[in-house]
Formats: structure tokens, sequence, C-alpha cells
């Protein structure tokens, strides 16, 4: 049995790539589960989903607490989540990030393969929506399911041009992807920072968040405080001194709307690589 | 009446602790964070269950759906026991709140004039627990119990007029607000403060997740209903004098509205022509009503 644990975030679609893949493995005539984790998943928090699968049928009906394989959706995650906590000996997880499988700091007993599936959706599909950006890296990684079986799977789920274009992002993946390789690092297994409690943790952060940082143009901006009035978080601060914004990064989760409502366009939404 | 205010007047202070656990581009968290900065410190927040917008630093009290009336009910009675009625019984609910599931308890206390201060985030479906439809879901919006199919055009019936049922019960203050329009909305709370008796403020409050566009479009959005005449906003005082605050020489085609929003994509030329058509009869009442300064039968 293959048990395979998946790390994302409300809005990319992990729960849809656990459908997916459960629903691949179908279509080999394999045996197949998806776990959704219910809690207070919203847009933006971070959340797991789990897949099982094998060539009898499945009697276990728990969340998969050993995986084989973990599956990172977002680049920041492990930072607030434990990615690689109670992974098999000789397991692999598959991170979404820019850096080579050499450079992630994440230690121990495992393999550690990369693929940039951020900038392959946003180029591919035109938003940061990366779970089947990573499935064809998946697919090559692990050998677990084949690339025609996913293919119909997301046929299944995005009917029409969505579907080609979804499937158009798992080719780009299964080509990019890099390693799988053995941990460099060979301790230190936790990169998680802080506790998690309720999706933004005990330190009131909310960087990783986002996929695009507002950046203020002060000399552009002609003090009409619009986008201090309409931030929800109170990201953007108002200096009433200098009569100008300035940004708490801490609290920005990134929805741009101060940039879409500046009159002036003094505020600019920038994808910063992480 | 509320008076107009500047954006200038608008207090600096917030009564948010933030960041909270919304959504990115939260309609519902921006109106938490206007209103209660127009409140200010002296409020106690009762809530039932609803999307978790932005939490205030205020003395908070839930209860379940149905009981929310009842709950604001023995607080501001309490609360007048003990001498400290210069403490406000505020409700801080969701549309299935005060729309669907909370209606009957918070019907029975308009009805005896409670002395308490209802504020609606009306995101139009039951968004916490993944768009199932309520009463406030505007008709042909695709949600995840109605949704479009071969044989469903998404929900068949239209919204319901909250305010105009909470003017009926012959209320002091009843008043729609959108976060597009801040400065109205803070001035509606800061004199809904100033009275006594059920007062009720309903806020629409876009949802990037379950209406289907990009968080960034929230403000504008909620914009371009209130510019399309789909939310007006008015205050109605005892349940007869009325005032329209927002009065365009032009009302902007509904198409502004329903387009950037994919609840609505499936929508076919007549069925936005009803939409249209609908919502300008209804503005020539409003209008004809705000002439006459009264709620016209």
């Amino acid at each position: 049995m293959i048990e395979i644990r998946l790390h994302g975030r409300g809005g990319q679609g992990a729960v849809t790539a656990s459908r997916i893949l459960a629903t691949a493995a179908y279509e080999e005539g394999q045996y197949s589960q998806a776990i959704p984790m219910y809690g207070t998943e919203r847009r933006g928090a971070p959340l797991t989903a789990f897949v099982r699968i094998d060539n009898q049928r499945v009697r276990e009906r728990m969340l998969v607490h050993e995986p084989d394989i973990s599956i990172v959706l977002d680049p920041l995650i492990a930072k607030q989540q434990g990615v690689v906590e109670s992974l098999k000996a000789g397991g692999i997880v598959l991170l979404n990030t820019a850096m080579a499988p050499e450079e992630v700091k994440l230690g121990g007993d495992f393999k550690v393969a990369t693929v940039d599936a951020t900038t392959i959706a946003l180029e591919v599909l035109g938003r940061p929506i990366t779970n089947t950006a990573i499935l064809g890296a998946f697919v090559k990684v692990t050998g677990a399911l084949k690339l025609e079986s996913i293919e119909k799977a997301i046929k299944k789920y995005f009917p029409g041009r969505l579907g080609d274009m979804n499937i158009a992002a798992v080719r780009r993946s299964y080509e990019e992807v890099k390693g799988p390789i053995q941990a460099v690092v060979k301790s230190g297994v936790q990169e998680k920072m802080d506790l998690n409690v309720g999706g933004y943790g005990v330190l009131k952060d909310v960087s990783s968040w986002r996929v695009f940082t507002p950046e203020v143009d002060v000399d552009k901006c002609i003090s009409c405080k619009a986008c201090w009035i309409f931030c929800p978080e109170t990201a953007i601060q108002w200096d009433e001194a200098k009569k100008k914004p300035y940004i708490e990064y801490n609290k920005c989760k990134g929805c741009g709307v101060c940039a879409n409502e500046c009159p002036v366009k003094a505020i600019e939404m920038v994808r910063v690589e992480v | 009446m509320s008076e107009r205010i500047t954006r200038a007047q608008i207090p600096m202070e917030e009564m948010g602790i933030t960041p909270g656990s919304a959504c990115q581009g939260c309609g519902a968290a921006l109106a938490a964070r206007l209103a209660f900065k127009a409140l200010g410190p002296n409020v106690i927040r009762h809530g039932v269950p609803c999307c978790p917008d932005t939490v205030t630093k205020t003395p908070q009290i839930g209860t379940v759906f149905e009981g929310g009336g009842a709950l604001l009910t023995g607080t501001s009675r309490g609360l007048k026991a003990i001498g400290r009625e210069d403490v406000l019984a505020v409700g801080f609910f969701g549309d299935g709140g005060t729309y669907d599931i909370g209606f009957q308890g918070l019907s029975a206390a308009a009805e005896r004039n409670e002395n308490i201060l209802v504020i609606t985030k009306d995101n139009e479906a039951y968004m916490n627990t993944g768009n199932q439809r309520s009463g406030a879901t505007p008709k042909y919006a695709t949600t995840s119990t109605n949704p479009v199919g071969p044989k469903s055009r998404g929900k068949e019936q239209p919204k319901k007029n909250i305010p105009f049922i909470f003017a009926a019960h012959y209320v002091p203050y009843v008043a729609t607000a959108s976060v597009a329009f801040p400065e109205d909305l803070i001035a509606k709370v800061n004199y809904a403060k100033t009275i006594t008796g059920f007062r009720i403020i309903i806020i629409q409050s876009p949802c990037p997740v379950g209406w289907r566009f990009e968080p960034e479009k929230t403000i504008e959005i909620a914009r371009a209903g209130v510019q399309a005449g789909i939310w007006p906003l008015f205050e109605i005082q005892n349940g007869h004098d009325f005032k329209l605050n927002y009065k365009p020489k032009e009302l902007k085609p509904v198409t502004e509205y329903l387009k950037p929003q994919a609840r609505f994509r499936h929508m076919t030329e007549a069925e936005i022509a009803e939409v249209q058509e609908d919502t300008t009869s209804k503005w020539q009442s409003l209008i004809q009503s705000d002439e006459m300064g009264k709620v016209l039968i």
C-alpha cells in the first residue's frame, strides 16, 4: 500500500489533488481512498489531505499518520506544518519550490524532489493554483501511477479547456522536476517555526499566505487613504505625520485590494521569490 | 438620519486584533473592522455561528444560531439592571443568523423593541460551511446546494428583502451599508449609537471564495453592486421615514456587478435582462419613497 499526505493551503486545491490521485489509481484498476482533513480550512490557511492506493481493498478508514510520500503544494508551508513529520524511512518528499533538492534544508532518512509548481501554474493557468502542476512531478518521481491515468482523471474533474490547461501544467512539471536525491542534511528534521493555531500561528504572522506582495511607491501617493481604509487586515498603516501609508508585512495576506483600489496605482503587487 | 462624514473623520484607532483568520480579501473582515472602529470600546460583542472575520478587543460572547436575539436581549436588560446603559449590546451576525435561522429570535426582539444594535455582514450564503444557499442568496446564483446543471439555473427564488421586513416591525432604525462606502457605513453606525431601541444595519460583504472572483476585486464588486442599484444604500426610521443615501444620476448596468462573479457566469442574456428590469423597477420605487421621505407600502 502507498500512503500519501498532501500539505497545502486553502485555494491551492490539495483536496482536489488528492481526489485526482485516487481517481487515477482507480482508472488503473487499483483500490484507492482520498481523505480531506476537516477543520477550519479557509483560503490561505494550511491544510492536509490524504490518499491511500493499494492493489487490494483498503480497509483502513483513519487519517494517514505515517506516509510513504509527502507532497507539499506551498513553498512556505514547511514553516507551519511538519511536512516530513513521521515520514516512513526511505520515503519521498516532493516540494513546490524554486530551490534544487540539494539546497533544501529538510533532513532525515528520505529522498527529496523539487519542482517550481507556482511558476508553472502562473504561466500555464494564470493563477497560483498548484495542485495539478505538482502531479506530473509526482508521477515522474514516484512512478506509482501513469501519466495517462492522471490526465484521464483530470479530464473528469475539469472538463473542456480548463482540463487541457491543467494537463499542460502536469506535463510541464513532469519535465521540470528535479530529483529525487537522498536528503543532504542528516539531522534537524524540523524546519517548522511556530505552533499552528488556527492557521496563522502564535507569532501572528501571515506573510507565508502571500504569493504577491504589495509595494508602495510613496512618491506617487496622493494621500487619499483608500488603501488604509479598505485593508481588511489593517496591514496598511497610516503615518499621520508624513500623510503616507506603510505596510506591516506580517499582517498582509496578499489579497491585492489596496493595489486595486489605489486611484493613482501607487501600489504594485510583485511576486517575491521564496 | 445619519450625518455624512469625510474620510478624514474616520477614527484612526483600530478595535480589531489582526491578522485574523479570515480568507484573503474577505469583505466581512473589513465590515467588522469598520463597524467596530466606529463603535469604539464601550460595546459587548455577540456572535452566532459565522465565518471568522476580524476578532475585536471588545468582550465577546457567542451562542447558537437561534439564540442571537435572546442573548442580546438578556445582555441589554442586564446592563440596564446594573446601571451600565453606556455599554451597548451589539450583535455581529452573518446572513444565516439574520435572514434565516436567527430570524425568529431577532424578529421577537425587534417587536419588543429591545435596546440592541444588530449588524449583519451579508455575504449571501452559508460561506463558512462551504457556500450553501441562504435566504440572502440572490436569484440565479450558483451555490453548493443549488449548483447549475442541465435542469438547474442556480437559486430559483429572489433574495429576501430583510431591511423592509425589519422596517415592517416599526423599529427605530434600519439601514443598509456596503464595505465599498466606508464613510456611509461609519456614519450609520455613529448615528445608530445615538438612539435607543432596536437598530439593525445590514452590510453587504463580498466573499471572494463563494462569489468566485479574485480577492483583489472585493471592493470593486461591492461598489458595482451599489452603483447598479442591486444593493441600494438607505435608512428607514420608525418604519416610515425613508432616505436614500446614494443616488447616482444614472444607474450602471447590472452586468458590471454580475459579470466579474463566476457564480453568475451561466446566466443568459434573457436572465440578465430580467435582473436588470427587476432592479430598475425596485430602484424607481426607492426613488419615489426618497422624494416623499416615507416608505411606500
